[in-house]
């Protein structure tokens, strides 16, 4: 009975919804009196468009949006804190779907399956596959809506490459040879020599992600439900072999033609030393894009291109540990022979939904999430730098005029928007590690012992040795039964 | 509650007591006074620490894990504990023991004998004996363990862990504070014209908020973008950072730590320099004593107590150093820069809460250990009593 | 002093005044910066190498308003009360313990704890905490009443001096979870009123040992003469012990009102929209393109400023005359 009301409810805030756009607010609208308290971290990224489209929607349904916002660093702390002591002041939240599996395992976020599928204004279908199938989804239900579309692609000069007669990285290798040709040359025209590479190295920042960027396309080659980080079987890590170290090789490496700080730079600076044109390559989500036409920031407007992670010739045999060349059985999405395997690392911004808050607010709440991330809005607001939304529609490649108008050259335009539509349409994107209490295997273990080896305290065999020995302890301490399970689950592996 | 004859105070100033008091409530409140002054304090802090310190120390010893349905905390006694000492976090929290060499031996060997004639004198003249040697024979073991362990982890070819960066940062951070604070408060209270400008400046550095401070300090310390970047290229030392070495990181961090609390020292010594009866330094003066002298001989035994309390409370503040190293490097250079809560920190981030939990207790065994022998064997000294 | 010493005080006292307000002079002007100032390499004179833009001053003050003026609000209310109440409960305790002899049995104090430990424990569990409040205030007076009276072991006022700052041993990370559930049981939290009682527990025992040291200073025969004349405690306590150990007041609120103001970790958790204080608006803008630097600096600015001028009004009774003329009068 209750399911059905509530299945009402949300067809009826469609249905409203629908109507209401543009039509004069009639009175007693569907939602009076209700307040959504959403929480996401202090802005002006992602709480800016919450905040700005709250009013509107008030004024469409009625129902208040209440926009609560933490320091980025404790949001996953407070929106857990939250639900566990069952406080629950919040109703409605939007997070990193990456966190989505220590909230959805306790039963503390809605399952919204039914909502969105009753939902035709959210055209669910236009959402890029890997989102809607991976993203949003935990054991074949729903929990989120998808805001924003975030991914790892490596930026490059246009203008610098150009001069130096290169393409663009294919191979990681590549990646190596481009920076090699760039570093110590004057990039910028300050009369100083610049970085062939930055990449964001600082320990626990976003470091292990970079470093997966890398080792996706080493460790994974046979789609996104293959996973790279650990044995479909047994969940022993990928972290032991031939493959991992060659990422880890390539990784470190990177440092010699990057800043002398490098080790202490995270994306910040990482982001702030490319648009001001110290370096030649950065690995980034899709924020320089952005960033490199914001006057306030930028010294390097249209002279930034986009391209898909970097791949590789060869990838790991997972029989035997080993380094295979590419071919058609063992890289079947590899293009020109090289497997790419874009990292959707963090998996960006998506809105979830409390439990066990009352119907009609959860109603409320994902009449919003729906709405926000309907066409209308969406669509607008991914060109808008400040929102800290990139795209995740299908509908968002077709046409550039909102790119153009925002600032962007049109072949910059094209190229962004190419690589981005390269990696959201690549069937081998690599998912983010979503086991229960992931942040201990990535943000504890893997990332001291990256940090370690960028120190030069261990060597690459000792690191391989510590992240495989921590995480093998934490899946025993967690129970590997369970953790092998919810890891079969994140990539849809059902069996 | 808790009666006046429960606390068996006497209810009077140690001094003379007034016996005719005519008033019966006068009276009453006069007995009372002694619980009055103390037990409001006392009630407010076993109401915020008691429950927070057992369920804490409950945390220590289980396991969270969040299960359908909710979250699960799995008993798993010293589990937590014992990942620290002996298990994957071992290298981490204790460091990596350098090789024993002649020298390490020389140097622990020394450390070892000190302790130990320290032990056996304490035996010789301390009365009640057993008790009170048994005391520093508790002291001596964990000191000497300590010791051991930063001579090992900080010799070559050793790495100091969270433990060892941790008590660095304390020692170097006092010291250096305390001289600073004290030259500072010093000159600051003597007659020159401009003085109070100088004292409302050294102060500012406390006002800031310690999570502003570290982003302060980290753009003061980017050698790209920050303000020395400049210098640093002149000297020729573009190609260098400081944030790639270990003891470049951790210099970086006892600079900040020191901008941040040499006002702490600076303001107490100065009350307390202020403090001082005028008389007795004019009465030096007169016996034709020098600044020097006056200093040493008047002045210095005057702020003593204040001297000791500033300093203890100043330790166990410092041990919980978290905010520079978390903001201006997040405790790399690898771990170097790592302070035991930062630890504990980045664990509870990661939903540890037990493995968080047991780092926070081993610093609270360490600071209880450190506070409680400073006290026995350096404040109970300065200050006449504890 | 001779001229050479004079001079070595300057050089020595402005040194360091170069060292701290240098960093301060970097926020100062990082807050006009535009981004690609700060990113760009380091640009040091407004007008000379950079133009100073308001943008940052104008996104704290136009944009966001309201969203900086409630936790200005906040900080304001809560770093003041607390700071007043901790040094209100701090320097009776600390004037007690240097000045009456307590010897509560330690099987009573035990008692009480176990009653306390018990009402948290039901407060945890879901009992409505008036009620738990109530038995265990209940059970402890029983327990005193039958069982009190056979404990003779008692701890003095060292133990109870150590005990109070031992308080502040335990780093917050390890206590902050069991604060926040204590707060959500008698639903305080995102109010001023949960900040307050916390900061103040928080600052007490600061209070206690630093004003207690300040006490000792003052010479006993004045209470002593005065209690011969009749005084009583409260009235010695207030009329000779208080005037004489201003500054050693002023430089403890200061301290403690430092220490509130800008307390970070335990507000993070108390709080979530109503009652947020400004540090937490200073850590929120390093966010997920870096950090901020111009929006902090200017968050740093409006946060230092009502500190400052504290700062310079308490600093006049740190000074030494009043004492003096005290001592004198």
């Amino acid at each position: 009975m209750k399911r059905h009301v509530r299945l009402v409810l949300a067809l009826l805030g469609v249905l409203v919804l629908g109507s209401a756009a543009g039509t004069p607010a009639a009175p007693g609208k569907q939602f009076d009196g209700v307040t959504v308290n959403v929480l996401t971290f202090t802005g002006p990224q992602i709480a800016e468009p919450l905040q700005r489209r709250g009013p509107e929607f008030t004024k469409l349904t009625g129902a208040k949006i209440n926009v609560v916002t933490v320091p980025f660093s404790d949001l996953y702390q407070k929106i857990l804190t939250d639900m566990v002591t069952r406080t629950n002041s919040f109703q409605a939240f939007v997070f990193a779907p990456q966190w989505m599996v220590d909230y959805v395992t306790p039963g503390y976020l809605e399952d919204i399956t039914d909502r969105v599928k009753g939902d035709a204004a959210l055209q669910w279908n236009d959402i890029a596959p890997f989102f809607r199938d991976f993203s949003a989804s935990y054991a074949g239900r729903i929990y989120t809506i998808p805001l924003d579309g975030d991914f790892q692609m490596v930026y490059y000069r246009t203008d610098q490459l150009a001069r130096a007669g290169l393409k663009p990285p294919q191979t990681w290798d590549d990646y190596l040879k481009v920076a090699a040709a760039l570093h110590k040359k004057d990039l910028n025209g300050d009369g100083r020599a610049d970085f062939g590479s930055c990449i964001a190295k600082k320990r626990n920042a976003q470091s292990y992600w970079m470093v997966w960027s890398v080792a996706g396309a080493y460790l994974q080659s046979k789609g996104t439900s293959q996973g790279s980080f650990f044995d479909l079987d047994t969940l022993k890590p990928l972290t032991n072999n031939a493959a991992f170290a060659e990422a880890l090789r390539i990784y470190v490496d990177t440092g010699k033609y990057g800043p002398p700080d490098e080790l202490n730079w995270d994306v910040g600076d990482s982001r702030s030393g490319f648009v001001t044109g110290r370096c030649g390559l950065s690995i980034d989500w899709g924020d320089i894009g952005t960033l490199a036409i914001d006057p306030k920031s930028s010294k390097v407007k249209n002279k930034v291109g986009a391209v898909i992670l970097p791949g590789s010739r060869r990838v790991l045999d997972r029989a035997t540990g080993g380094l295979v060349a590419c071919n058609s059985t063992t890289c079947p999405y590899a293009t020109g022979g090289v497997n790419h395997a874009p990292f959707a690392a963090f998996g960006g911004w998506s809105g979830a939904i409390n439990k066990a808050a009352p119907d009609r607010v959860k109603a409320a709440a994902y009449a919003f999430l729906s709405y926000m991330s309907q066409r209308k809005q969406a669509n607008v607001d991914v060109t808008i730098g400040i929102t800290g939304f990139n795209p995740y529609r299908t509908s968002q490649f077709k046409g550039l005029d909102n790119w153009v108008k925002a600032g962007m050259s049109a072949s910059a335009a094209k190229n962004y928007l190419g690589a981005i539509e390269a990696s959201l349409n690549s069937p081998n994107m690599v998912l983010d590690l979503r086991v229960p209490q992931n942040q201990r295997y990535q943000q504890v273990v893997l990332d001291t012992a990256i940090a370690k080896l960028l120190a030069k305290q261990i060597t690459i065999q000792q690191a391989m040795k510590e992240i495989t020995d921590g995480w093998e302890a934490t899946t025993n301490e967690l129970g590997r039964d369970a953790q092998l399970q919810a890891y079969r689950s994140t990539l849809g592996v059902k069996r | 509650m808790l009666t006046e004859r429960d606390l068996g105070g006497t209810g009077s100033p140690n001094g003379p007591v007034p016996l005719s008091l005519p008033q019966a409530l006068t009276r009453w409140a006069g007995r009372q006074a002694g619980s009055l002054f103390l037990l409001p304090a006392v009630l407010l802090l076993m109401l915020m620490s008691i429950f927070p310190l057992l369920l804490s120390v409950y945390l220590s010893l289980v396991r969270f894990q969040l299960v359908p349905g909710g979250f699960k905390l799995i008993f798993v006694g010293l589990a937590n504990y014992r990942k620290l000492v002996a298990g994957i976090e071992r290298e981490h929290f204790l460091g990596l023991l350098a090789d024993l060499t002649p020298l390490i031996w020389g140097m622990g060997g020394a450390v070892t004998a000190v302790l130990l004639v320290f032990v056996i004198r304490g035996a010789a003249r301390m009365r009640p004996a057993v008790p009170r040697t048994a005391g520093r024979l508790v002291f001596a073991v964990i000191a000497g363990a300590l010791t051991w362990l930063a001579i090992r982890t900080l010799a070559p070819g050793g790495r100091p862990g969270t433990v060892i960066t941790t008590i660095l940062y304390v020692f170097v951070g006092i010291a250096v504070q305390y001289w600073l604070g004290l030259i500072l408060a010093y000159l600051a209270a003597q007659q020159i014209p401009g003085r109070r400008f100088f004292r409302v400046v050294y102060l500012l550095p406390m006002m800031i908020t310690p999570v502003g401070i570290a982003y302060t300090f980290r753009i003061m310390a980017d050698l790209g973008k920050g303000p020395f970047a400049p210098l640093w290229r002149a000297v020729g030392l573009a190609e260098v950072s400081w944030a790639g070495h270990a003891w470049g990181a951790r210099i970086v961090v006892m600079i900040g730590d020191i901008w941040q609390w040499t006002p702490f020292m600076f303001i107490v010594l100065l009350a307390a320099l202020e403090a001082q009866p005028q008389e007795l330094l004019e009465a030096a003066m007169m016996d034709g004593a020098g600044r020097w002298q006056t200093f040493w001989k008047v002045t210095w035994p005057q702020i003593l107590p204040v001297t000791s309390t500033v300093i203890l409370i100043r330790m166990i503040e410092a041990f919980k150093i978290i905010d520079l190293p978390n903001v201006l490097t997040n405790g790399g250079p690898g771990t170097a820069t790592e302070s035991l809560t930062l630890h504990a920190f980045i664990a509870w981030r990661t939903l540890d809460i037990g493995g968080s939990a047991a780092v926070a207790y081993s610093l609270l065994f360490l600071v209880t250990f450190m506070a409680l022998s400073y006290i026995s064997l350096v404040h109970r000294r300065l200050a006449g009593a504890v | 002093m001779t001229p050479a010493g004079v001079l070595l005080t300057y050089v020595v006292l402005g040194g360091w005044a170069l060292v701290v307000l240098f960093p301060l002079y970097w926020i100062l002007t990082t807050s006009f910066k535009l981004p690609v100032h700060v990113y760009d390499g380091p640009v040091f004179i407004p007008y000379v190498d950079f133009t100073p833009s308001g943008d940052a001053w104008r996104y704290i003050f136009v944009d966001l308003r309201n969203d900086t003026l409630r936790p200005y609000v906040n900080t304001v209310v809560v770093a003041l009360t607390s700071s007043v109440l901790a040094l209100g409960l701090g320097t009776t305790a600390g004037y007690g313990l240097l000045r009456f002899r307590y010897e509560p049995r330690l099987g009573v104090v035990g008692m009480f704890l176990g009653s306390l430990a018990l009402a948290a424990v039901a407060i945890t569990m879901g009992v409505p905490w008036q009620i738990a409040v109530a038995a265990a205030l209940g059970l402890f007076i029983l327990a005193r009443q039958t069982l009190g009276r056979r404990f003779v072991r008692a701890v003095g006022n060292d133990d109870i001096s150590f005990w109070m700052i031992s308080q502040r041993i335990l780093p917050p990370v390890a206590v902050v979870i069991p604060i926040y559930v204590m707060f959500q049981r008698v639903g305080l939290l995102d109010t001023r009123l949960a900040v307050i009682i916390t900061y103040t527990a928080v600052n007490l025992p600061i209070v206690v040992w630093l004003m207690r040291d300040y006490f000792r200073n003052i010479s006993i025969e004045l209470e002593e003469s005065a209690a011969i004349d009749g005084a009583s405690p409260y009235r010695i306590f207030r009329s000779i012990v208080l005037p004489l150990s201003t500054p050693g007041l002023a430089a403890t609120f200061l301290l403690v009102l430092v220490f509130a103001w800008n307390e970070y970790l335990l507000a993070l958790f108390l709080t979530s929209a109503n009652a947020q204080t400004l540090p937490l608006l200073i850590a929120a803008q390093n966010a997920t393109r870096g950090p901020q630097w111009w929006y902090m600096s200017v968050l740093i600015l409006i946060m230092i400023t009502p500190v400052i001028l504290m700062a310079i009004a308490l600093e006049r009774y740190i000074a030494k005359g009043l004492l003096v003329g005290a001592l004198k009068g």
